[in-house]
């Protein structure tokens, strides 16, 4: 995805002050950085106020990134994430948010996370739309827990490798093949319920 | 996940496998187990069903745009230096107005009100009366819109033209009335060596009063004074010694009457 030499160089001539590097690693790094945002906050305000401050912790510590120990993105998405496990923490979203596993094991008679998902599209021809579709993905995958949502986000949406993704949440790669595989399941799970309702 | 062995593979290395089965990656004998675990294992076989659905779902989510004024928000926030650029972009972004259109602006502020009385039903038919009339009345006179139009000629080889045209008209009227002025002149001066005696009406005046050229202050004075009863006789009277020595009585009267 990126040379790591120029990346290095571009660090370089930003640590030295060069203005027009740093607008260059902003332009080239800020829809990323907005996407992961949005895919695990929710919200467009959420991700922009997010990635402003990824960008602000990024150019204070941009001087202790060292190529030599990973690429570039790879740093960038560590810090994204760390910030967004602040940011859940401080949302406290984590009570509100449930997997499918744990309703169904700690809370028998709750109602399954699949049927919380408000009912928009009336017919089954609105579901044909991408658009709408694309919301109703997006809204099932907040209801993921935290760490089934990284991981797929990670993986899916960035098209990051396992290694990589292992790097960026700590944990290792069978960790993170598992999660993966947990949070694709468990959202086809909450989609297929979503859509037999409806249909 | 429980973890039991199905066709020599156990649970959890099928949960192993399973992402690199879906990426494609799974070969040869591996990926024979791992088809036959899928088959014989009441949990396995759904949840590889389940992940594979739910990455087509993922992977048919497209990539967000982020605000178009993220990239400045971002710049200003960290550096700073981009808020010159950030001020330069609002400003650009705002229509430029050009002092044409200002003028126009300012001056339909002004017409418009105007212009909604005159659109007014009463007002227009007016007008278009005045219209049609001030039409016909030129159409009768035999004025075109060709004349009007050199008129309003404003050429300056034009305006050059005119004025030469002109001013040879006025020379060419000058040198024709001369002659009828010096006649004119002629017959005055040859009517008063005739009649030498016979006093002017304006003559007796002019000795009177030599200063006065315009007779105001006399028609005033009687005007003034005729308003009285007491004075009737002296505003009414011919000017002389008497009355010359009484200049001072007659100005401490009208004196007294304008603060009466």
């Amino acid at each position: 995805m990126e040379d790591v030499q120029v990346v290095a160089m571009l660090v370089r001539r930003c640590i030295a002050g060069d203005a027009a590097a740093w607008e260059e690693i902003v332009q080239t790094y800020n829809r990323r950085i907005y996407n992961i945002c949005y895919r695990f906050a929710g919200s467009g305000d959420d991700a922009e106020d997010l990635t402003q401050e990824v960008f602000i912790k990024m150019y204070r510590t941009l001087s202790s990134y060292d190529h030599t120990k990973g690429a570039f993105v790879t740093w960038v998405t560590t810090i994204t994430r760390n910030l967004l496990v602040d940011h859940f923490r401080k949302t406290k979203q984590d009570r509100m948010t449930d997997s499918m596993d744990t309703a169904a094991s700690e809370h028998e008679d709750a109602q399954p996370l699949s049927e919380q998902i408000p009912d928009q599209k009336p017919t089954p021809d609105a579901h044909v739309r991408s658009r709408e579709v694309g919301e109703t993905v997006h809204q099932a995958l907040g209801k993921l827990s935290p760490e089934l949502r990284e991981a797929v986000i990670l993986r899916d949406l960035q098209d990051m490798d396992y290694k990589e993704i292992a790097s960026v949440l700590r944990v290792p790669e069978g960790t993170v093949k598992s999660r993966i595989n947990r949070g694709r399941a468990e959202l086809a799970r909450l989609l297929q319920r979503t859509y037999r309702q409806v249909m | 996940m429980p973890d039991h062995t199905s066709n020599g593979m156990q649970c959890h290395e099928f949960d192993l496998l399973l992402s690199d089965a879906l990426d494609g990656v799974l070969t040869g004998a591996d990926l024979d187990r791992f088809q036959a675990h899928a088959q014989g294992c009441t949990a396995c076989g759904p949840l590889f069903a389940e992940a594979e659905a739910g990455r087509s779902w993922l992977k048919g989510l497209t990539e967000v745009e982020p605000p178009a004024s993220l990239v400045n928000n971002i710049l200003a926030s960290t550096t700073g230096v981009d808020t010159q650029r950030l001020r330069t972009t609002v400003r650009s972004a705002q229509p430029q107005v050009s002092w044409l259109e200002r003028m126009q602006a300012s001056i339909s502020g002004f017409i418009e009100p105007v212009w909604e009385t005159v659109r007014q039903p009463r007002f227009a038919m007016s007008f278009g009366m005045a219209f049609f009339a001030l039409s016909v009345g030129l159409t009768v006179l035999g004025v075109k819109p060709g004349d009007v139009r050199g008129l309003l000629n404003l050429r300056p080889s034009d305006i050059r033209h005119t004025y030469y045209a002109t001013q040879a008209r006025v020379v060419r009227y000058v040198d024709n009335v001369r002659p009828v002025l010096q006649l004119q002149a002629a017959i005055h001066g040859v009517k008063r060596s005739l009649n030498p005696a016979e006093p002017g009406p304006t003559k007796s005046k002019s000795k009177d009063n030599k200063n006065d050229t315009t007779q105001q202050p006399d028609q005033k004075q009687e005007r003034n004074y005729s308003q009285t009863d007491n004075h009737l006789i002296l505003a009414s009277a011919p000017m002389g010694p008497s009355l010359l020595c009484c200049d001072l009585s007659v100005v401490s009267v009208t004196t007294h009457r304008r603060f009466v």
